[in-house]
């Protein structure tokens, strides 16, 4: 067994460039859109809005990041889903694993730092011209480092996974695909919940919002175990998936 | 070069269409795999590529079992399928990201192509003509240095020019390290480029000779009338009849492939019976 023909470092990079050089004008366009979007939006929110402080960015941030991430997923094995790329994308001398983090490392990583970094120079730039046009408000400036924008990183990072499975099982539409697919999974999972926790969600004919009800009880140790199921183990589940889905295709 | 020892494979549960499938191929040679229309030609050669999974049996091709997709497999094998995508982008870029997946890629060699082929190298790929596009892959494909080039139709959408450019090229590509396999139902394009023979009928090798052992079992002449006996197959033609039959004279004739093939398909067991003795 040996190990150049599952990893190489130099194979991966020449993926990502790869990558960058077939994608650089979608990628821009996304990035053009996007913020342009954020931006009337934000003009938007000025004109119409009743505050004299706009919130940060962060609710944008989170929001542009985790949409915009899940497309950029659903997409990253866009050449499985036309049969005649599939023979140049499993042609390609590289190794499964290698393509998978190619991918992983441009939908997962370089999505994140460049997306924030990006969205840095916007939100000065976006606050600089909105304070031109409207100087009685005053916009905040945008921490990447505050609490929205941390759990909206850490929520996409786990999620994002989900939409690379898609990406290798669905052929085209995948983005509309992977969200149907994780809506009849929510309400499958939600009827389960229902059914187990109905009598507890209904004490004393009230719904419970706290904890207390069920601390201590094995239920509560299940949901415990459920959160930890959520945070460690479905992004690695779904990237697992999504090698091995890679690995068994064929023409 | 390539080893298949009892390859089934089905698309269907109930319809095998190889099973218990041998060949072994050596290399050093442009083999020519014919077949009626669904008889299973690009199937076996997307199993030797490794694009589909056998469902039994032994695959070794180029020392890898091609299921596995290891770099340094896909690096010494190099498919042009009959139809295909080319990105939007230059020569250039393409060869730019592409050729250093290929350690052996040799660039002067690949300009040599592109010029022979007369190739638009300012033009996008996407925008090429597809015999342009073909011939583009093709230059590709031979400067990989690849041991295994693998062709599905390679003469379909070529102009007259371009077939014979492309026969010159791949017969002077051609070395003992490397073999190449061509899929093609234009047998005559290919007419004096393939040796040997192979032969594939109903997910079987039904015939695989060389040019060598077919001239010495067969001769294929133009009659007016008809032969009593040995005739293995034949043909009405302009002004009489093309004939294959067993050659007696051991006298060496022109090859026809079409008659050929024809020949094999309507009578195996009779062809079978010739070339054992």
């Amino acid at each position: 067994m040996k190990l150049t023909n599952y990893f190489d470092i130099s194979r991966i990079s020449l993926l990502l460039k790869m990558e960058f050089c077939r994608s650089r004008k979608a990628m821009l366009m996304t990035f053009v859109i996007t913020f342009g979007f954020l931006f009337i939006g934000l003009i938007l929110e000025s004109v119409f809005g009743f505050e004299k402080v706009i919130k940060s960015h962060q609710g944008s941030y989170a929001a542009a990041l985790i949409i915009g991430g899940f497309i950029l997923s659903s997409l990253t094995f866009n050449d499985l889903s036309n049969p005649l790329k599939r023979y140049n994308y499993l042609m390609l001398p590289a190794s499964t694993l290698e393509k998978f983090l190619s991918m992983w490392l441009l939908a997962c990583v370089s999505w994140v730092v460049m997306f924030t970094l990006a969205f840095i120079v916007y939100a000065l730039a976006a606050n600089t011209i909105a304070h031109l046009l409207f100087s009685n408000i005053t916009y905040q400036a945008f921490d990447p480092l505050g609490k929205i924008p941390m759990n909206a990183i850490r929520y996409y990072i786990v999620l994002q996974g989900i939409f690379m499975v898609g990406a290798v099982h669905f052929k085209g539409y995948v983005f509309p695909k992977t969200i149907f697919a994780l809506l009849l999974f929510s309400i499958v999972c939600g009827i389960i919940f229902y059914i187990t926790m109905s009598d507890l969600l209904q004490l004393n004919g009230e719904y419970i919002n706290e904890y207390s009800a069920i601390k201590g009880t094995p239920l509560h140790k299940a949901w415990i175990f459920t959160q930890w199921l959520f945070w460690w183990m479905l992004a690695p589940l779904c990237w697992g998936i999504t090698y091995f889905g890679l690995k068994e295709q064929e023409v | 070069m390539i080893k298949i020892e009892n390859l089934s494979f089905s698309y269907n549960k109930n319809y095998p269409l190889f099973d218990q499938l041998n060949l072994t191929l050596p290399s050093g040679n442009i083999y020519g795999l014919l077949g009626k229309n669904g008889a299973g030609k690009t199937t076996l050669l997307k199993i030797i590529s490794g694009l589909l999974f056998p469902k039994h049996g032994k695959l070794d091709v180029v020392g890898f079992q091609p299921k596995d997709r290891y770099p340094q497999f896909l690096s010494e094998i190099y498919m042009i399928p009959e139809e295909f995508s080319l990105p939007s982008m230059k020569m250039e870029n393409f060869v730019r990201i592409n050729s250093p997946f290929y350690p052996r890629f040799n660039y002067s060699l690949f300009k040599e192509y592109v010029n022979e082929f007369k190739l638009p190298k300012e033009q996008k790929l996407s925008n090429m003509s597809y015999g342009q596009k073909k011939n583009f892959l093709l230059s590709f494909g031979l400067a990989t240095d690849c041991k295994l080039l693998i062709l599905d139709e390679p003469t379909n959408g070529l102009d007259i020019p371009s077939k014979s450019q492309f026969r010159k090229i791949l017969a002077n590509a051609i070395h003992e390290e490397r073999s190449f396999i061509i899929s093609t139902h234009q047998v005559r394009d290919m007419e004096n480029l393939i040796d040997p023979i192979i032969i594939l009928d109903e997910g079987q090798i039904i015939f695989f000779h060389d040019y060598e052992q077919i001239s010495r079992k067969l001769a294929i002449t133009k009659q007016t009338e008809l032969p009593d006996n040995n005739v293995v197959y034949y043909e009405s033609s302009l002004g009489g009849y093309t004939v294959v039959k067993e050659n007696t004279t051991m006298e060496e004739t022109r090859m026809n492939l079409e008659i050929l093939f024809n020949a094999v398909v309507s009578n195996k067991e009779k062809m079978n019976e010739l070339f054992k003795s």
